[in-house]
């Protein structure tokens, strides 16, 4: 009988968990959410089940689950949480709600101040823009099968922002969207979508400096330049070009180029203007509209022609990031490598398969915009060859081959060149690996049978293909008494990669063995003051331990070292490439990969030396190149190991 | 709450691992060590609950429920060197494993024999017969042929033979819980369709009427507490109180359970019968087990009595229990608080794509609560009998009908697609 109202219900559900002993919690913590559930249908009622925040923890509502501990919650996990049909969505709803107390101070923990709760809030609240600034349509059939979960998540975004206020994440928002565009992916869809939202803020109380940031993003995506504001379309711009002189267009070429190198962004009426440009064969507008160097001015120059071609064919609206990767292409001189025009030149008329063929269009959203898959294809191409670091791998668990490419990318193209028309056109790649043939078309699944399709045009037609050569590779090898990456990599990655290879975990068993040794042989081989001063001349594919912002070890994940140096300030760092294009993470013990202002290029994050070897647990070495182990001060290797040992170690049995 | 532990030198072991058993226990401020399957360790260590593992299943798997009374001579040692004094079943399967422990410590090999009565279903049934209980024809089958042969002999007395519609039999396995094993046999086809390693079970012919079953709390050989529940649709849900019909009928049904008791010579704890009444008030018996029944009848007993029958479990089956505690702790059978009822939900799809809960039964005057939620595992295993219900829909209301028909209509209802 349901007598009472819900007020009753909720407190009647509450206390008896809050009376039960801490064995007995899981016995009444259904039915607590299942009222919760039923009180989440409202906004009023999710404000109820707030006011009870403060004591969820104490009550046992989070007893025995994953959600137990507030210092272990990741703010990149609550999207996926809220988006579940079923308990996870409602368990995850009230941890957020416990977060928000702590964060109000209405509720403490000892290992989660106020201050940790507001900026996992913050983080929580930049990663769910679309729950916060809910879109106005969106596909019917997803939007009825999603609903349920939707609006619950928004009703509790749109508490969570009465409570902690939109401008504490104006600035967050700026600096999530600068610190992706800092690293110059190739996809920029998600930095876009942020910057759609953060265009909504305009119309809050938010402060002169970040409007101002806003609007300069919002610019770079739309109408840079007053004259391009004149015109709601692209095409009315188009026409304007022709009546404009040429002072007046190489204006419009500068700010354009200017904008496209400051954020990475390419905005739609760039297109129109270097597409004008290119077709009456104004070098030097050129030159300025792709914010070019000398140096990349000269590669123009030789090699116009080719370019004039390339934009005909590549440089479109659905395109259009490919120009930044164009003029990319053009500064790193990579043209003048020979095989890479032929190469390029042989992907316009290449004979595509046809489930490529739709895979591309649909991909990249380019059908009915009169493109074909080859200028899709092409667009890729230069995309990866000016960007080798921006290319990422999506949401898929493909890091091996999204470091492959990258790899090729800078120091082989001609290889990569070859690559990908056998995937395009012959729907096989093939590989040799200790003396035996291993076609891709022959192989089953790989560890991404279903690629999710946000990816670049090179990773969508030879990500599966390489996946499953080095899922074979892996399989072939993993019978011998050592990590099968030992001998896997060299062959796939190429034999750049130094043969020598050592790991902190003891094969089999997982223990973490003899690890003072393992930190002396990196510094041995890699730290210039105790290798006998040899240079890293090929990046080095590693293996690092994640942790999270407390230091928790989250997971295995493959990197690439791409290069160890000084930073500006003298700090010796190791900058690498992160294959998952969010390489700012905070890791815990202040250790946070940085993006920018310590000498990374474009794509690079960086750490300094010891703070990233403490989360290495593998790597590749040149036995040659080996210096004095000895040498390594004894205080720097314990440093290392207290780092390792009191993060990511703790998962592990140490011998 | 009765505080009895000052006076109490000895532990009660609970055999088998259930959380409201072991929060009842807990309660009631009573010294007590838990006997469970190995893989509860890990959350008794977590919250320091006292537990000894004990791998039931081993023995399952290689020994006869007759060579338990040897088996737990090694828990016994365990349980004594702990100072046990008593063991309580909690399931059907552990029935026998806590009477070997009873008859050690009380050095009296009968306790072990007379709980195997309520293991067999063919004793059980033989037992009742002699003790006055009005039972169906049955007969124990060793194969095919015995099932045939005793569906021949019952339709030949009903003058069936040659006729469309024969009179069903029930097959039933000797040892297991609820309806498993359990097969209503109405043709020679259906016969032919049984397992051999289904034999030996029992042969029964079919009762008509409406089922109930009965919770007796038992002391000194003393019904303290009589619950009946009504079953609505069988398998699905269930009622208590039952309706005015058969609540009338209660001292009748009181009077089969003495009956019962006596025949079966039961001094301490819980019996869970089960019995047919016809349209002329004609109990006939089905089968009794000596554990906590299923389907949330403890739930339903909570709800309208207002005493935690968990805890009226172990206060009955301990002989030191005084009658003033008991006398204290049980309310009056005619004071129920309304009914409640509970209906098992079970996927009838393979696979869960998403829950419906209708917006009607959520409305309705008798909805108490649900416990779904769309599973992570969507698959749904396969099982024999019914298996493990996927929720449950509870309903209370002052007025049996809006219990009653919610049971009923939302039977066959899918509330998961």
């Amino acid at each position: 009988m349901n007598t009472g109202g819900e007020d009753a219900t909720l407190q009647e559900a509450f206390e008896t968990l809050n009376q039960a002993a801490p064995y007995a919690k899981d016995m009444y913590q259904n039915h607590f959410f299942q009222v919760a559930k039923k009180l989440a249908e409202s906004r009023e009622g999710i404000q109820k089940l707030y006011d009870y925040a403060p004591q969820f923890h104490e009550a046992g509502v989070f007893e025995g689950g994953p959600w137990e501990d507030p210092s272990k919650l990741q703010p990149a996990l609550v999207n996926g949480s809220l988006r579940v049909d079923g308990l996870e969505s409602i368990v995850a709803l009230l941890s957020e709600l416990r977060m928000i107390a702590l964060a109000k101070e209405k509720h403490t923990h000892p290992e989660v101040s106020a201050r940790d709760a507001k900026k996992y809030l913050n983080e929580v609240m930049a990663n769910n823009l679309d729950f916060i600034f809910p879109e106005e349509s969106g596909e019917e059939a997803e939007q009825q099968q999603q609903g349920k979960e939707t609006e619950r998540a928004q009703r509790l975004f749109s508490l969570m922002v009465d409570e902690l206020s939109l401008q504490s994440i104006s600035s967050t928002l700026i600096d999530e969207i600068k610190r992706l565009m800092v690293q110059r992916p190739i996809m920029t869809e998600r930095i876009r979508l942020m910057i759609r939202k953060a265009e909504q803020l305009l119309h809050e109380d938010v402060e002169e400096k970040d409007r101002q940031e806003i609007e300069r993003f919002h610019q770079a995506i739309s109408t840079v330049t007053a004259r391009s504001k004149e015109h709601d379309h692209v095409s009315g711009y188009r026409k304007q070009l022709q009546d404009l002189d040429k002072n007046e267009r190489s204006e419009e070429a500068a700010a354009f180029g200017e904008s496209m190198r400051e954020t990475g962004l390419v905005s739609p009426y760039h297109v129109a203007l270097v597409r004008f440009l290119n077709r009456n064969g104004e070098i030097k507008t050129l030159q300025k509209a792709l914010g070019l160097s000398n140096k990349g001015y000269s590669n123009l120059e030789e090699h116009f022609e080719t370019v004039q071609e390339l934009i005909k064919v590549a440089i479109h609206l659905p395109t259009r990031q490919s120009l930044y990767g164009l003029a990319r292409m053009l500064e790193r001189g990579v043209l003048s490598q020979p095989p890479v025009l032929p190469g390029l030149r042989r992907l316009i008329e290449l004979d595509i398969k046809q489930d490529v063929r739709k895979t591309l269009m649909e991909a990249t959203s380019s059908e009915q915009e009169g493109l074909t898959a080859n200028d899709v294809l092409t667009a890729g191409v230069i995309s990866v060859l000016g960007q080798p670091l921006g290319i990422g791998q999506g949401l898929n668990p493909t890091c091996q081959s999204a470091r492959a490419l990258s790899l090729w990318a800078i120091h082989d193209p001609g290889y990569l060149l070859e690559l990908i028309p056998r995937a395009a056109r012959d729907g096989d790649i093939d590989m040799t690996f200790e003396g035996a043939p291993i076609h891709s078309e022959n192989l089953p699944g790989g560890l991404a049978p279903e690629l999710h399709k946000e990816l670049d045009p090179v990773s969508l037609v030879l990500v599966p293909h390489l996946d499953r050569i080095y899922a074979d590779m892996v399989r072939r090898v993993q019978f011998r008494g050592d990590d099968p990456h030992k001998w896997v990599n060299p062959a796939f990655y190429g034999d750049w990669i130094a043969k020598g290879f050592s790991k902190v975990f003891q094969h089999n068993t997982q223990n973490v063995v003899d690890y003072r040794g393992f930190v002396r042989l990196f510094y041995a081989t890699h730290h210039r003051e105790y290798n006998e001063g040899h240079e890293l001349i090929y990046p080095n594919p590693v293996g690092i331990c994640v942790t999270t912002v407390y230091g928790n070890f989250l997971g295995f994940h493959a990197i690439t070292i791409q290069r160890i140096a000084y930073d500006p300030d003298d700090t010796y760092r190791v900058y690498f490439y992160n294959p998952n294009n969010d390489s700012s993470q905070n890791w815990g013990q202040g250790i946070e990969p940085s993006v920018r202002g310590h000498g990374e290029k474009e794509g690079e994050s960086s750490l300094p030396f010891h703070e990233f070897v403490s989360r290495l647990y593998a790597f590749h070495y040149n036995p040659y190149e080996q210096g004095d182990a000895f040498a390594v001060e004894d205080e720097k290797v314990e440093e290392i190991e207290r780092l390792a040992r009191e993060s990511w170690g703790q998962k592990f049995q140490w011998v | 709450m009765t505080n009895t532990k000052q006076d109490i030198d000895y532990k009660t072991a609970l055999i088998g691992w259930s959380l409201p058993s072991i929060e009842a226990m807990d309660q009631l401020q009573r010294p007590f060590v838990i006997v469970g399957p190995p893989h509860f360790q890990e959350y008794a260590d977590k919250y320091d609950l006292p537990f000894i593992a004990w791998d039931f299943d081993h023995y399952k798997e290689n020994y006869s429920m007759e060579d338990v009374c040897d088996q737990c001579e090694g828990l016994y040692q365990i349980l004594k060197e702990e100072n046990v004094g008593l063991a309580i079943p909690l399931f059907e399967d552990t029935v026998e494993w806590a009477a070997g422990i009873n008859a050690k410590l009380q050095d009296d090999p009968k306790i072990f024999r007379h709980s195997l009565l309520f293991r067999h279903k063919g004793k059980m049934k033989r037992r009742a017969l002699m003790g006055g209980l009005k039972v169906g024809v049955f007969e124990e089958a060793e194969n095919k042929e015995n099932v045939r042969q005793f569906f021949r002999r019952v339709n030949d007395a009903m003058l069936r033979e040659g006729e469309e519609e024969l009179e069903p039999i029930h097959f039933k396995a000797f040892d297991k819980a609820g309806d498993a094993g359990h097969r209503v046999i109405r043709s020679e086809m259906d016969i032919n369709q049984l397992e051999d390693n289904a034999f030996p079970g029992l042969l029964e012919s079919h009762l008509d009427g409406v089922e109930v079953s009965c919770e007796v709390f038992i002391h000194n050989g003393k019904i303290q507490f009589l619950n009946i529940t009504e079953y609505i649709v069988f398998g699905y849900s269930m009622m208590a109180p039952p309706s005015p019909e058969i609540e009338k009928q209660r001292k009748k049904i009181r009077g089969a359970v003495q009956r019962l008791i006596n025949a079966f010579d039961i001094q301490y704890g819980l019996i869970h019968p089960e019995f047919f009444i016809d349209e002329e008030g004609k109990i006939s018996f089905i089968e009794v087990a000596a554990r906590i029944p299923g389907g949330n009848i403890f739930d339903l007993i909570k709800k309208t009595y207002q005493f935690n029958p968990f805890q009226a479990h172990i206060l009955c089956s301990d002989p030191n229990t005084t009658e003033e505690e008991l006398k204290d702790f049980f309310p009056k059978e005619k004071k129920a608080r309304g009914h409640a009822g509970s209906l098992m939900v079970y996927p009838r799809v393979e696979n869960i794509e998403k829950l419906n809960i209708p917006q009607e039964l959520e409305e309705h005057p008798g909805f108490e609560r649900h416990t779904m939620f769309t599973p992570v595992q969507r698959k749904v295993p396969e099982t024999e009998g019914f298996g493990n219900p996927h929720g449950v829909v509870f309903f209370h209301h002052d007025h049996h009908d809006h219990v009653k028909q919610p049971l009923r209509d939302y039977a066959d209802y899918d509330f998961y697609m």
